[in-house]
């Protein structure tokens, strides 16, 4: 491992743990540093850089920021292809703009961004030549706001009238989704409406069936039931609220220069709308790396036994902490893996988890527990191999400021939010960040920790197994293979936007453009399912293929990262060949599109028996394989009907 | 106002990150590169959390129109100190 520049990071870490009052000052000595570094050490300063953009930084130094990065991406380049983003918006959308490249910039995605001309949002979305459409986006933000309503009910019309206008509204936007996903088959980020603060009905206003409020509340609740797969609806209603309504709806900036909101809070905004695109782009944190003593409890177990540490009712703290617990435990149930790191006994570390009586937390929840003396950032790079995800995926919480320093010395990617010294505050803290925004949550999601920790427990049996073929066989691994259904296609969806690294192609496809390979005659598609003695591993591979000339031309080959060296795609190979024999096809042909994580399947095709047929000046490379050549693959995997 | 101008100027430089500027109750907005409604904003958002004082809609673009300066903009901040 290789560590920061020790002045730099110094610097960072007296900015991010300053009280109000001096933080300011700490960030015009860091940015001094920052830009000195541009030139003499560009990796450090971008790395150094990304950690200092957070959603609760003000907004004269969210601009600082804006500036540091423009001035760092013209000296490093950007290693992908940006994601091209359209805004549409009827007032100024400049200052979203940037804060939105920016969020981006700090999870590492450049990006390209067009905004519609003030006031022609509409336009722009209808006019198949507009210079929306000439930007080619893969994702078109309609940064909407209560003041682009078209409906405005009279406040003598029945309910009835009320919820048929309410409908009306939402078509009309659901129209223009339609428009720009036909025309480009671009991802839609929908803002909901926000609230006014004021209250020309005064209380009345939600009760009366045509009062604003009333209405807008009908028309968010229309927009929440949207089920196009295309589209997200960004909750700005939420966004608004938490920063207070009164405080949201500064009219000064709105009557000055037509800004959605007061600037201070166009910084969290833009965050919000920055952590869906991260989020559709596969790259939302996946796993919580937890401290223990004072993170999860008050007190040191260790000191205190497990009589003695604050946990539970009847104290303040002690509360606190359970409700950091509760959230922890919320994370955990919709998908996020939980992990432990603790210096601590390993015994001892357990004992809350096994005695306690008030302990919400149990080791069931936790797929990876690590509690020794070692270093931190080692046992963090540790979790991440056991748990065979990328150091990049990891947020680690510690409430002592010396661990949370190691870890983002010498585990740049893993993310390390600055903790207050208050555990109340943990639970805001931590969700303030989004660091596991998602865009939807699928019945797989909810059974992640059960995946992993069984995955903990095979990787103790291969250790075991002195012959690996052995330990293959001892799985009794059980796969069945089908076409892409009703059922499957959420989930498959959501593989080819996350998988990285077992990806041979990387392209993500929407459920929409999925949907439309699986009803046309030219493509095959299928899913593979995984169990195991040691539990169901779930839908864990996704293959797209296109017939061709008598070939069978594999667009899209990803398979799930937990279920790696375990023979499925030898499987699902032979099932190929079958469908290729049946079709009377000559021939299957592969293609590598190398990127930053799938070095991993650059022989892929090659271990399989495909012949080279070329090479790009990037990396890549393309496959065939002649199928009187092929004979069936050596596996350990029955596969069963469904 | 010696003192008040001084501050102004060391926020004008932290905002536009130039340390090079040098501000005198005649300077405007034109004689200062870069300082467009962009940048105008975030000069007024930063001057008002420096002071904790808020600037009313029209006051927030009168510094940029035709006869005002910074000497008349200093003014203006000083009154609301009182």
């Amino acid at each position: 491992m290789v560590a920061e520049s020790g002045g730099l990071l110094s610097s960072f870490e007296r900015y991010i743990s300053a009280p109000g009052g001096d933080r300011r000052t700490h960030f015009l000595a860091f940015r001094k540093l920052l830009k000195e570094s541009i030139l003499s050490a560009p990796k450090q300063a971008s790395s150094a850089l990304r950690r200092a953009i957070t959603p609760t930084m003000d907004y004269t130094t969210a601009c600082d920021c804006i500036r540091l990065a423009k001035r760092l991406q013209s000296h490093v380049s950007a290693p992908v292809e940006p994601v091209r983003i359209a805004i549409v918006g009827s007032g100024t959308t400049t200052q979203l703009a940037e804060l939105i490249g920016l969020f981006c910039f700090s999870k590492g995605l450049s990006t390209d961004i067009y905004e519609s001309a003030f006031g022609v949002g509409a336009q722009d979305i209808l006019d198949a030549e507009s210079g929306l459409y000439e930007h080619e986006p893969h994702v078109v933000f309609i940064a909407s706001s209560f003041r682009e309503l078209r409906e405005r009910p009279d406040l003598e019309v029945s309910r009835s009238e009320v919820d048929r206008l309410a409908e009306k509204e939402v078509n009309h936007w659901q129209k223009l989704w339609q428009t720009l996903h036909d025309r480009t088959g671009c991802l839609v980020v929908q803002n909901n409406f926000d609230r006014p603060p004021w209250q020309p009905l005064g209380n009345f206003e939600v009760a009366h069936p045509a009062g604003r409020a009333s209405f807008l509340n009908e028309v968010n609740r229309n927009l929440a039931r949207t089920d196009l797969p295309f589209v997200v609806i960004h909750d700005l209603s939420h966004i608004s609220a938490c920063s207070g309504r009164w405080n949201w709806a500064d009219q000064r900036f709105y009557h000055h220069a037509k800004l959605p909101c007061a600037p201070e809070l166009l910084v969290d905004y833009a965050h919000s709308v920055a952590s869906i695109i991260i989020a559709g782009r596969g790259l939302s944190k996946k796993c919580l790396v937890l401290d223990l003593d004072n993170t999860l409890w008050g007190g040191v177990i260790g000191d205190d036994g497990v009589g003695g540490i604050r946990l539970g009712q009847g104290d303040a703290e002690g509360e606190a902490y359970i409700a950091f617990q509760r959230y922890v435990l919320d994370l955990q149930e919709r998908g996020v893996i939980l992990a432990v790191c603790s210096k601590n006994e390993d015994d001892a570390a357990r004992i809350p988890f096994l005695e306690h009586p008030e302990m919400l937390l149990k080791l069931d929840h936790i797929a990876c527990f690590v509690a020794n003396w070692n270093d931190k950032a080692t046992n963090i790079a540790r979790i991440a191999n056991e748990l065979n995800i990328g150091t990049d995926s990891l947020v680690f919480v510690d409430d002592n400021p010396a661990e949370r320093s190691v870890v983002r010395q010498f585990l740049p990617n893993v993310e390390v939010p600055e903790m207050p010294a208050d555990a109340a505050k943990y639970v805001e803290t931590l969700d303030r960040h989004r660091y596991f925004q998602t865009l939807a949550i699928s019945s797989e999601d909810r059974m992640r920790t059960e995946y992993y920790r069984s995955s903990s427990q095979r990787q103790v049996a291969e250790s075991s197994a002195t012959d690996i073929e052995d330990y293959l066989a001892s799985l009794e691994m059980k796969a069945s293979i089908a076409p892409i259904s009703e059922f499957s296609l959420q989930r498959a969806a959501q593989l080819t936007n996350k998988s990285n690294q077992f990806n041979l192609t990387t392209r993500r496809y929407t459920a929409a453009e999925i949907s439309a390979r699986v009803e046309s005659e030219d493509w095959v598609t299928r899913v593979v399912s995984l169990s195991d003695r040691f539990g169901d591993n779930g839908l864990i591979s996704v293959l797209l293929a296109r017939r061709i000339e008598g070939r069978l031309v594999i667009d899209t080959w990803l398979m799930s990262c937990r279920v790696l060296k375990r023979g499925v795609e030898k499987l699902l190979l032979d099932h190929l060949c079958g469908i290729a024999q049946d079709f009377g096809m000559r021939a299957i042909d592969g293609e590598y599109i190398p990127t930053q994580k799938n070095r991993i399947v650059a022989q892929h095709y090659e271990g399989l028996g495909f012949v080279l047929q070329g090479t790009a000046a990037n990396g890549g490379s393309t496959w065939r394989l002649d199928i009187q050549n092929w004979s069936p693959g050596d596996h350990h995997i029955t596969e069963i009907q469904t | 106002m010696n003192e008040l101008r001084n501050t102004f100027q060391g926020i004008m430089r932290e905002v536009f990150d130039d340390d090079d500027i040098v501000v005198s109750d005649s300077t405007t907005a034109e004689d200062v590169l870069g300082w467009d409604s962009l940048m105008h904003i975030n000069l007024i958002i930063a001057i008002e959390n420096h002071y904790s004082i808020k600037f009313a809609t029209a006051e927030i673009a009168g510094l940029q129109e035709d006869g005002q300066n910074v000497g008349t903009f200093l003014q203006l901040v000083a009154n609301k100190l009182k």
